[in-house]
C-alpha cells in the first residue's frame, strides 16, 4: 500500500515513498521545532489554503494541533503559505524582531515549503489532503552548522567550497551549488528533504543541464519546464 | 509544443480558487496528453511551489552567471517587477 493508491493517476513509486516518509517525519522533533511545533506549522499553513480557497478541507486532515503557534510565527507560516511574493526582507527582520532565531525561521520555512508540496501535489491529481500525522515526543537537535554564515541570502547558509567544512561537502556532494540548493543550509536536514524532493519532483539533479533526459514518464524536459516557470510566475519568484 | 496550453491552464488551476476549472484541467490533460502527464504535472507544479517559497521566503539570489544575458528576456516578462527581484540586485549595485 502507497500514500497515493486512490489516485485515478499514476503516482512515481518514489515520489509515493518520500511523501509518506517526510510527512510521518513533520510530526517528529526537528532542529529546532519539536514534533507539535512542527505540525502546528504544517496545520496553519494548511488553514491559510482553506481560507484563501487554494486548498480543500479534507473529511480526514489528522489530529488537531496540539499547541497554538505564537504570533509572530503565525504571521511567516500565513503570508508564506499563500503569498509568498508579499515576503521580503521587511518579514524577515520582523521574524527575528519578534523574537524566532535565524535557525528558527529557516526551519519554518523549510516545513511550510514542503506542506505546500504535499498539499499542491494531492489536490493535481485530485486526492484529499492526506492526513498529518500524530506528534512523536523528544526534543529538538538544536545543532547549529559552525560553517554557516551570512553571504548573499538574508540567513546564513554553508559556502560551497572548501569554506562549508566536511558538513558542506556532504550536503552539495563536493560540486558548487547554487543558491536554491544551498539556501536552507542553517538548518541541513530541511535542506536533504528540499533535495530529495527535488530529485524526485523535477529531475535528478546531476541531470539539470541535460534537456534531452525525460525524468517523467508523462511529460518531455520542455513540458515540464512550462509548468515550472508559469507557477513561479504565478509565485512572482524571480529565482 | 504538445499540450503546452492545457499544461499552462493546469498550473494556472493548481494553485487557483476554482476547483472546477483544476478538474477540467486535469481532466484534458489526461485525455490529450496521458494520465500520467497529470501526476507528473502535479509533482512538478507542487516542488515549484516549493521552491518559490523557500527562495523568496529566505532572500536569495540568482547566482551570477545565470543572471548574464537574459536582462531583454526579464525585461520583457515583467521579472524585474518582482518583490523579490530585489534579492538579486541589491547585489548588483
Amino acid at each position: 500500500m502507497t500514500l497515493y493508491d486512490d489516485s485515478a493517476y499514476p503516482v512515481r513509486p518514489d515520489l509515493a515513498a518520500a511523501h509518506a516518509s517526510q510527512l510521518e517525519k513533520l510530526g517528529a522533533p526537528g532542529t529546532w521545532g519539536t514534533g507539535a511545533q512542527r505540525l502546528a506549522i504544517a496545520a496553519e499553513a494548511r488553514q491559510a489554503g482553506y481560507d484563501a480557497g487554494v486548498l480543500e478541507e479534507p473529511a480526514e486532515g489528522g489530529p488537531a494541533p496540539e499547541l497554538e503557534l505564537p504570533e509572530v510565527a503565525r504571521r511567516v507560516v500565513r503570508t508564506l503559505a499563500v503569498s509568498p511574493k508579499d515576503v521580503d526582507q521587511a518579514s524577515y527582520d520582523d521574524a527575528l524582531s519578534g523574537g524566532l532565531s535565524d535557525a528558527e525561521y529557516v526551519e519554518i520555512v523549510g516545513v511550510v515549503a514542503r506542506a505546500t508540496n504535499f498539499d499542491v501535489f494531492a489536490r493535481g491529481i485530485g486526492v484529499p489532503l492526506r492526513p498529518l500525522p500524530a506528534a512523536q515526543s523528544g526534543e529538538p537537535s538544536r545543532e547549529r552548522p559552525a560553517a554557516a554564515l551570512v553571504e548573499l541570502a538574508w540567513v546564513p547558509t554553508i559556502p560551497n567550497g572548501p569554506d562549508g567544512g566536511e558538513l558542506g561537502a556532504e550536503l552539495y556532494g563536493g560540486k558548487p551549488k547554487p543558491y536554491i540548493l544551498r539556501s536552507l543550509s542553517l538548518v541541513p536536514d530541511e535542506l536533504r528533504a528540499h533535495i530529495e524532493l527535488e530529485g524526485i519532483q523535477y529531475t535528478e539533479l546531476s541531470r539539470v543541464f541535460d534537456y534531452e533526459n525525460q525524468h517523467h514518464e508523462g511529460l518531455t524536459r520542455p513540458q515540464v519546464e512550462v509548468v515550472a516557470g508559469r507557477v513561479s510566475a504565478l509565485n512572482e519568484c524571480f529565482y | 509544443m504538445p499540450g503546452g496550453e492545457l499544461l499552462l491552464a493546469f498550473a494556472d488551476a493548481v494553485i487557483g480558487t476554482d476547483p472546477a476549472a483544476l478538474d477540467a484541467a486535469r481532466g484534458a490533460l489526461a485525455e490529450k496528453l496521458s494520465p500520467a502527464a497529470v501526476s507528473a504535472a502535479a509533482a512538478v507544479a507542487a516542488n515549484f511551489t516549493k521552491n518559490d517559497r523557500i527562495a523568496n521566503g529566505l532572500g536569495i539570489p540568482i547566482d551570477a552567471i545565470a543572471m548574464a544575458g537574459h536582462e531583454d528576456l526579464r525585461e520583457q516578462l515583467g521579472l524585474n517587477d518582482y518583490r523579490s527581484a530585489v534579492n538579486t540586485f541589491r547585489h548588483s549595485a
